[in-house]
């Protein structure tokens, strides 16, 4: 009677799956604050591929290191998994993730021809691909023209030098109503190594090469801004959204941040503002700027990896509508939004989106990040010179990159 | 027939209570003692990020704890902690014990107001971290405003970025959040004395301050060793001011051996260095938990 049963069983699903293939259920974790970009478009595959099922599990920023590590260690890893674009480098050198590097060659939808380069360099690992970036968000100048007109500046010509920075900054500070000219965030975080690089890569120097005379050049430069007090001691705490309110509040005249800050500066700002290029050291010196954003990453021991990378080539068919409904820069450079949302900014962060170079790789990232944010710490706070700290974060990180 | 004879072992005397001790043994042991010995065992090993999953590491016998006293930043983190604790503890009590004082006279709505005090220690320290944000904001603080309209200070004082400050912004932050525990918990004390010795003081012409060192304070000698050790493991607990505050810095001004510890646990992933830090504190921990049952075990045979 039993084995009658088993039998009918065994016959019956046989039967069934030679009908429709059996579908298939993606274990996805995604950071889908605060944009539901994931849960989107997995809404929209799921309708356009009946046979592929995404079941998404939502992860924090601050645990989605943590929650891989964990995973991948028990062998407990989704199919698909979002990871910030730094920390990219050292999950794949354990070898933990797939190589994408064939898939993305092979693929119809995606061309590597048209990346933004940062963001795949980013996502590279020993010369293979292993993530998919969702998109890249980048610095640019953020200047209050208003204040640019009351201090007799040209909002036309915003400031593109450091020295041109500097001078701005003095005529924009009023230190009776506490009015800062500059600021950018020197927080005792991974986002003051962010603000930080593309200063000393403007002037030759790089997370492996930060004890260069560019890089001293830079943080000097930083020190120096602080010391002329054109801007306040309180970037060695302000993170960049704190920087965001400061500039809302019109506490400082010019600040550096990401492109995320546009939806909610075009909802509160109060005043004439606009966007520049990230300054470079002298006119014609080389452009650069911050990389961020999180980039999608398949574990080897997902047994549907076809049906992921599936998934990504949908996201990546949609870039075009990226900057308008995420606000973030598409992988893809040809995918350019009809009716690009704040025209004149996205313009710029689009060209400053070609200079965006990413942090590391290394696998080390974490540790090479805390050494350059001690070096900046103690040199805005005086206690070092800015030679000695970048000899002694150089030291650390040639110990960590070998 | 079996089940009634367990439920009768079960109800039963003895059965009963090695029942109840059985699940305190169990609940302590998996939630208490595996990871304390979890961490003591880490920071003999080399951890990192992906030999997480597994107990078998390579041994590293005491350099963790070598490698961490050559660091630049321990000596400074070291004095941070100690001062921290101090400082914290030192004015917690003594204005706590002010205000269980204050409240133990019986003035018409004393118990409601010294209900209200609870209120700072209800609110979580993270929220507390955020509005001691705005209050010590440098450029437009309430604090430095206060401080300017009396009169008491000309320029800005950058509470949170100076480095000469920072320690100590954090720390009144963390007595203003510790008072009302320790008042509370004084109060109990205070309110556990009995009357009539008082009295009898009184008759015998001592003064309110005889009273206060000769009565108040050997019988509050108890409740106040299990208030300083309680306070000790609290100040030692204190992470979310921290990193609400200043994140440690600048420059590690701020910088205390617990948030120390999670910075190497979580953000550079030298979890065998934040599993050292740890074990340190749970040594210095433990010493003042030897302390705490003591006075606790005096407190019953007065």
């Amino acid at each position: 009677m039993l084995r009658k049963l088993l039998l009918g069983l065994v016959f019956s699903t046989a039967a069934t799956s030679a009908v429709v293939a059996a579908p298939v259920t993606l274990q996805v974790w995604a950071l889908d604050e605060p944009v539901h970009f994931t849960e989107n478009m997995a809404k929209e595959f799921e309708a356009q591929n009946p046979d592929i099922k995404l079941d998404i599990k939502l992860v924090n920023f601050a645990n989605i290191l943590n929650d891989t590590i964990r995973a991948v260690s028990t062998n407990t890893a989704p199919d698909l998994l979002m990871l910030d674009n730094p920390d990219i480098a050292s999950v794949a050198s354990h070898d933990v993730l797939l190589d994408l590097s064939d898939r993305i060659a092979a693929s119809k939808v995606v061309d590597a021809k048209n990346f933004y380069p940062g963001p795949i360099n980013q996502s590279t690992w020993n010369g293979k691909i292993y993530g998919f970036p969702r998109g890249g968000n980048t610095l640019g100048l953020y200047y209050n023209a208003d204040l640019f007109k009351a201090a007799g500046l040209d909002p036309a010509k915003p400031p593109q030098t450091w020295d041109e920075i500097s001078a701005a900054a003095a005529k924009l500070t009023d230190a009776q109503k506490r009015q800062y000219g500059f600021g950018f965030s020197a927080v005792a975080t991974e986002e003051s190594t962010f603000q930080f690089l593309p200063w000393a890569q403007s002037a030759g120097g790089d997370f492996n090469a930060i004890n260069t005379d560019g890089s001293v050049r830079a943080l000097e430069f930083w020190q120096k801004l602080v010391d002329d007090k054109v801007a306040t001691p309180e970037v060695l705490v302000l993170n960049q959204p704190d920087l965001g309110s400061q500039f809302i509040a019109g506490n400082i005249a010019m600040i550096v941040t990401g492109c995320w800050e546009l939806p909610r500066f075009a909802n509160e700002v109060k005043f004439d503002w606009r966007v520049a290029l990230m300054p470079v050291e002298k006119a014609g010196a080389p452009r650069a700027s911050a990389l961020g954003e999180l980039a999608y990453a398949v574990p080897k021991t997902s047994a549907h990896p076809d049906e992921a990378f599936k998934f990504l080539e949908y996201i990546y068919a949609q870039s075009s509508r990226d900057w308008n409904e995420y606000g973030w820069l598409p992988l893809d450079q040809t995918a350019t939004p009809k009716d690009p949302k704040w025209p004149e900014a996205y313009a710029v962060f689009a060209e400053q989106m070609k200079y965006a170079r990413g942090r590391g790789p290394s696998p080390e990232w974490p540790k090479v990040s805390k050494a350059i944010q001690v070096a900046i710490q103690d040199v805005l706070t005086h206690k070092t010179d800015a030679k000695t700290a970048l000899d002694t974060a150089q030291g650390t990180i040639d110990g960590l990159i070998k | 027939m079996f089940q009634s004879g367990f439920v009768k072992l079960l109800r039963d005397g003895k059965g009963f209570e090695g029942t109840l001790i059985a699940a305190a043994v169990l609940y302590l042991v998996v939630f208490a003692a595996f990871p304390l010995v979890y961490t003591v065992v880490m920071s003999f090993q080399e951890v990192d990020m992906f030999t997480l999953g597994t107990l078998v590491r390579p041994f590293a016998g005491l350099e963790n704890y070598t490698d961490l006293f050559h660091r630049p930043e321990f000596t400074p983190i070291v004095w941070n902690t100690v001062i921290f604790v101090t400082l914290s503890i030192a004015f917690q009590l003594v204005i706590g014990f002010g205000l269980a004082l204050f409240f133990q006279q019986d003035f018409p709505g004393s118990t409601y107001v010294r209900g209200l005090f609870l209120a700072g220690w209800i609110l979580p320290a993270l929220v507390v971290g955020a509005v001691w944000r705005w209050i010590f904001a440098g450029d437009f603080g309430v604090l430095n405003y206060a401080l300017q309209s009396l009169g008491l200070i000309d320029g800005q004082i950058y509470w949170l970025s100076n480095p000469a400050y920072a320690l100590y912004s954090v720390i009144i932050a963390n007595i203003w959040l510790g008072v009302p525990f320790n008042m509370i918990l004084l109060s109990v004390g205070l309110a556990g004395i009995p009357g009539d010795v008082y009295e009898a003081a009184e008759m015998d012409g001592a003064n309110a301050f005889q009273r206060f060192l000769t009565i108040t304070l050997p019988m509050m000698g108890p409740t106040l060793g299990a208030v300083i050790a309680l306070g000790v493991i609290f100040t030692l607990q204190q992470f979310d001011l921290v990193a609400a505050l200043t994140q440690g810095g600048p420059a590690n001004a701020s910088n205390v051996a617990q948030y120390w510890s999670w910075q190497m646990s979580f953000q550079t992933y030298e979890i065998s260095g934040g599993a050292t830090v740890a074990t340190m504190m749970i040594a210095l921990v433990i010493v003042v938990a030897v302390i705490y049952v003591r006075s606790v075990q005096r407190e019953h045979t007065f």
